[in-house]
């Protein structure tokens, strides 16, 4: 993100004369190769502008103002999962963490508990299980991948064990998230939540010291605890980062939908990583940021409205997401190939 | 002879015709920014070592990588016996007769050595079942061929460098290559491997192969090498007869400038005792380790490869948990149990293997000269430019901007990098493990400076160097490690090569 933008103009020498033209046109698309956003916001305004001659009513506020309000839960767990790809990690069980914290909040407002204990409770429950994930994951010298993939099961299984799989209806409570409009109406609070993740994470990676560790110890963790880095506890503050972040997730998805079950955000976490990945951040991390992230998010967000204005098989949805990804890994081979020679 | 063993040699080996086996004529090859070759032409006879010299970008890889089809050159003609080429693809180079052994060779270390020899193109018996008989066979003749000690069945895992730079031989030679390209064979090799593999370039040459031999080490190059070019700055400076030609006059082709103003040490005033280490042990390092080095000193550390010199180095950083011990620093005393230690109580190690555990390679300039620095200072990163820019400066590391990958550096300016990394910190004690391994003399002329500094400025320096002259001529002490002991300890004016070899070996008397 940051760091490409800026060293886009540098890193091209400028050359005199006829050479001049082809100069210009390898530093754009240098450019473009090292901000994979621009290419998938372009893509996104091109969908839009599609859709939006076959259909009008895309460009109607209250499509883009649902559009927005649809991405935000994805938003806010796709900016957790940018930091732990670029840190190299993952955590495939933040779906079933969010149902888990999601089922905890129900059970306790239907208990009579107050919306306030409910949601730190919630809250806790994903920061305790992402900490757990890291922890596990550092003690025995295991990827995250497969150390999240076994408390999946784990973390659903408590979930239904507590609710003995039925549904947590609780359709008037935690409604003040998915029913308040900012600046006349026109600004769903849920989409300036996500945006202040977005922002949160964005700050993090490029400006504090905890951003640098997370791209060291992505590029290379054994350069990185060799200059002094404690990676084991850098590795589990991030993944506390992410808890925070998909713990507000799961605050505002059971605003949103007025229930819970233990399989309330089923499938969310593969759906971040697509949208990170999409978004330009490398599976083998060590590069990247939040930017594409958003861009990616809104680009997924933009396909599924388009194929219900459109009147698409809703199947197709599924079809454009995994094509989408194919696209990307594309476009970061592209990368590689225009972007070092050497 | 290896073909009959083989029984499937070119004929045209048995010819036996007089001009060159290979030469390559005008080639030019230019990357964006750089022109790695501009009008090379370089010649190669039957039997003929011929060496290429020439400092870190002067485009010995090119070069050896255009002929092993790697990269396609953008003008001039490789002409393999008397056939012009205009471009080789790896496999068609093989097919041709060229075969190539890379500096980091890789093999696969799950694999036997029989295996990882016909890794590709396996001796398939029905359907896929690989003839790991004929695949022992035949490696096993080219073993007892090359008179060389080889276990076919041995576990790439369990090979020590040497061993497997020789499987990569054996490999090579089971193409039956009229040339066979060796880029800096012994750069992961003791004294005593070293020898062996020279005599072994010998003999290989002796049977008709003409060999392209690349290397930093200009006393193996003048003792192995027919004929040596000198390549600088992507041209052809020079190609001479390696007899009567000395070290000094090839460091003088190669850079403009003469040796003897490299290894000149300036005299620094020794100081009082900066660090006392204690009884220190733990894993690789058994038996209590107990020195000093003080303010303006350089301790050097010599042993063979495998003689316990970088596990001792990496137990002071805390990268290896230590057993026992205390290191005594600047009046504080501590074990450190992580690098994060270390570095908190003064010490700062530059790796030996820079791009595996040293640098962040998709991350800039800027971000690899402060990673260290961040790390004493607040949690929101500020002055990050300033430092890099005052570092880049300082050490002069060329690089169009701060803000560059530092994959993209040539190998001197990344080794420059990471030492900056830690110049940023202003540690008390400087450990470098092969400081100047794989540098171009420009960059390792630089090195030296750069720790000069250090000792003008009251820091103590321990090194770790294989190169015997390097380090004679940089250390004041020299601590002689072997099977992982601190055997004794010796005034670097005192010695010479030869009496530091002795002890390294563990003979006595003369």
């Amino acid at each position: 993100m940051s760091q490409a933008s800026e060293s886009a103009p540098t890193s091209s020498p400028a050359a005199p004369g006829s050479a001049s033209q082809r100069t210009r046109r390898s530093t754009i698309l240098a450019f473009v190769a090292a901000n994979q956003w621009v290419l998938i916001l372009l893509l996104t305004i091109g969908l839009g502008i599609f859709t939006g001659l076959v259909n009008d009513r895309f460009f109607n506020p209250r499509n883009i103002i649902s559009i927005l309000e649809q991405s935000s839960v994805l938003g806010l767990v796709a900016a957790g999962a940018t930091i732990l790809i670029i840190s190299g990690n993952f955590d495939i069980s933040v779906g079933a963490i969010i149902g888990l914290a999601a089922v905890v909040m129900a059970i306790m407002v239907r208990a009579g508990y107050p919306e306030e204990l409910a949601m730190l409770a919630g809250m806790a429950v994903a920061i305790t299980c992402s900490i757990v994930n890291a922890t596990l994951a550092r003690l025995f010298q295991a990827p995250t991948f497969i150390v999240s993939l076994a408390t999946a099961g784990i973390f659903t299984g408590i979930a239904l064990a507590l609710t003995e799989g039925i549904i947590q209806l609780v359709p008037n409570n935690f409604t003040f998230f998915s029913s308040t409009r900012l600046l006349g109406g026109n600004l769903p609070l849920i989409f300036l939540i996500s945006l202040l993740g977005y922002v949160a994470v964005g700050f993090l990676l490029r400006f504090t010291r905890m951003g640098r560790r997370t791209y060291a110890i992505g590029d290379n963790p054994r350069a990185a605890f060799l200059a002094g880095i404690d990676v084991s506890r850098t590795t589990v503050l991030l993944f506390a980062i992410n808890g925070i972040l998909i713990g507000v997730a799961a605050i505002m998805l059971i605003s949103r939908i007025g229930s819970a079950l233990p399989s309330t955000g089923a499938g969310l976490e593969l759906r971040a990583i697509g949208a990170v990945v999409i978004g330009g951040v490398p599976i083998t991390g060590g590069r990247g940021g939040v930017v594409g992230t958003f861009f990616g998010v809104l680009l997924l967000g933009v396909i599924s409205n388009m194929l219900n204005m459109l009147r698409i098989n809703p199947f197709l949805q599924e079809i454009a997401f995994g094509g989408l990804i194919v696209l990307a890994i594309g476009i970061s081979w592209l990368r590689t190939r225009v972007g070092s020679d050497r | 002879m290896i073909a009959q063993a083989l029984g499937t040699g070119p004929e045209a080996q048995a010819a036996g015709h007089s001009g060159p086996v290979l030469s390559l004529e005008h080639i030019s090859k230019t990357y964006p920014g750089t022109r790695a070759l501009v009008d090379v032409s370089f010649d190669l006879a039957a039997g003929e070592v011929h060496c290429l010299v020439g400092e870190n970008g002067a485009g010995k890889s090119t070069l050896m990588k255009i002929l092993a089809g790697v990269v396609q050159p953008d003008q001039g003609a490789i002409v393999l016996r008397g056939e012009a080429h205009r471009n080789l693809t790896p496999r068609s180079a093989l097919q041709l007769g060229v075969s190539t052994i890379y500096q980091e060779s890789d093999i696969v270390t799950s694999l036997t050595v029989a295996d990882n020899v016909f890794l590709g193109q396996e001796p398939v018996r029905a359907v896929d079942v690989v003839d790991a008989n004929q695949q022992r066979r035949i490696t096993q003749a080219i073993i007892e061929d090359l008179g060389v000690d080889l276990d076919p069945d041995k576990l790439g895992a369990r090979l020590s460098p040497a061993q497997r730079q020789l499987t990569m031989i054996v490999r090579a030679l089971r193409f039956s290559p009229d040339v066979l390209i060796l880029d800096e064979p012994t750069s992961s090799l003791g004294q005593a491997e070293t020898e062996h593999l020279l005599s072994l370039v010998r003999r290989l040459a002796e049977r008709g192969i003409g060999i392209i031999y690349i290397s930093h080490y200009l006393d193996e190059v003048l003792r192995v090498g027919d004929r040596i070019t000198v390549l600088k700055d992507g041209q052809h400076v020079a190609t001479l007869p390696a007899a009567g030609a000395t070290a000094e006059g090839l460091v003088h082709l190669m850079v403009g400038r003469d040796a003897s103003a490299f290894f000149v040490k300036e005299s620094v005033p020794i100081g009082e005792v900066l660090m006392r280490v204690e009884d220190y042990s733990g894993p690789g390092v058994p038996e209590p380790a107990t020195f000093e080095v003080r303010r303006g000193e350089v301790l050097g550390i010599g042993g063979l490869v495998g003689a316990g010199r970088t596990e001792l180095l990496e137990l002071l950083f805390g990268v290896r948990k230590p057993r026992s011990g205390t290191i005594h620093l600047d009046g504080r005393d501590s074990r450190p149990r992580s690098p994060r230690e270390a570095v908190a109580a003064g010490l700062s190690l530059v790796t030996e293997d820079r791009a595996r555990s040293g640098l962040f390679p998709d991350r800039t300039v800027r971000e690899n000269l402060a990673t260290a620095w961040n790390e004493l200072r607040g949690a929101v990163v500020r002055g990050e430019r300033t430092l890099a820019d005052g570092i880049v400066d300082r050490l002069g590391i060329v690089t169009p901007s701060i803000e560059q990958e530092v994959k993209r550096l040539s190998g001197g300016n990344q080794q420059k990098v990471l030492i900056g990394r830690w110049l940023a910190v202003d540690a008390q004690v400087y450990m470098f493990d092969e400081p100047t391994k794989g540098v171009d003399i420009g960059a390792k002329h630089d090195i030296y400076g750069f720790i000069a500094e250090l000792l003008k400025a009251g820091r103590a320096v321990v090194i770790v160097s294989s190169d015997l002259p390097e380090l004679l001529s940089i250390s004041d002490r020299i601590a002689i490690m072997r099977h992982g002991r601190i055997i004794s300890t010796v005034a670097a004016a005192e010695a010479t090569e030869q009496s530091l070899m002795k002890e390294f070996l563990g003979v006595t008397g003369e």
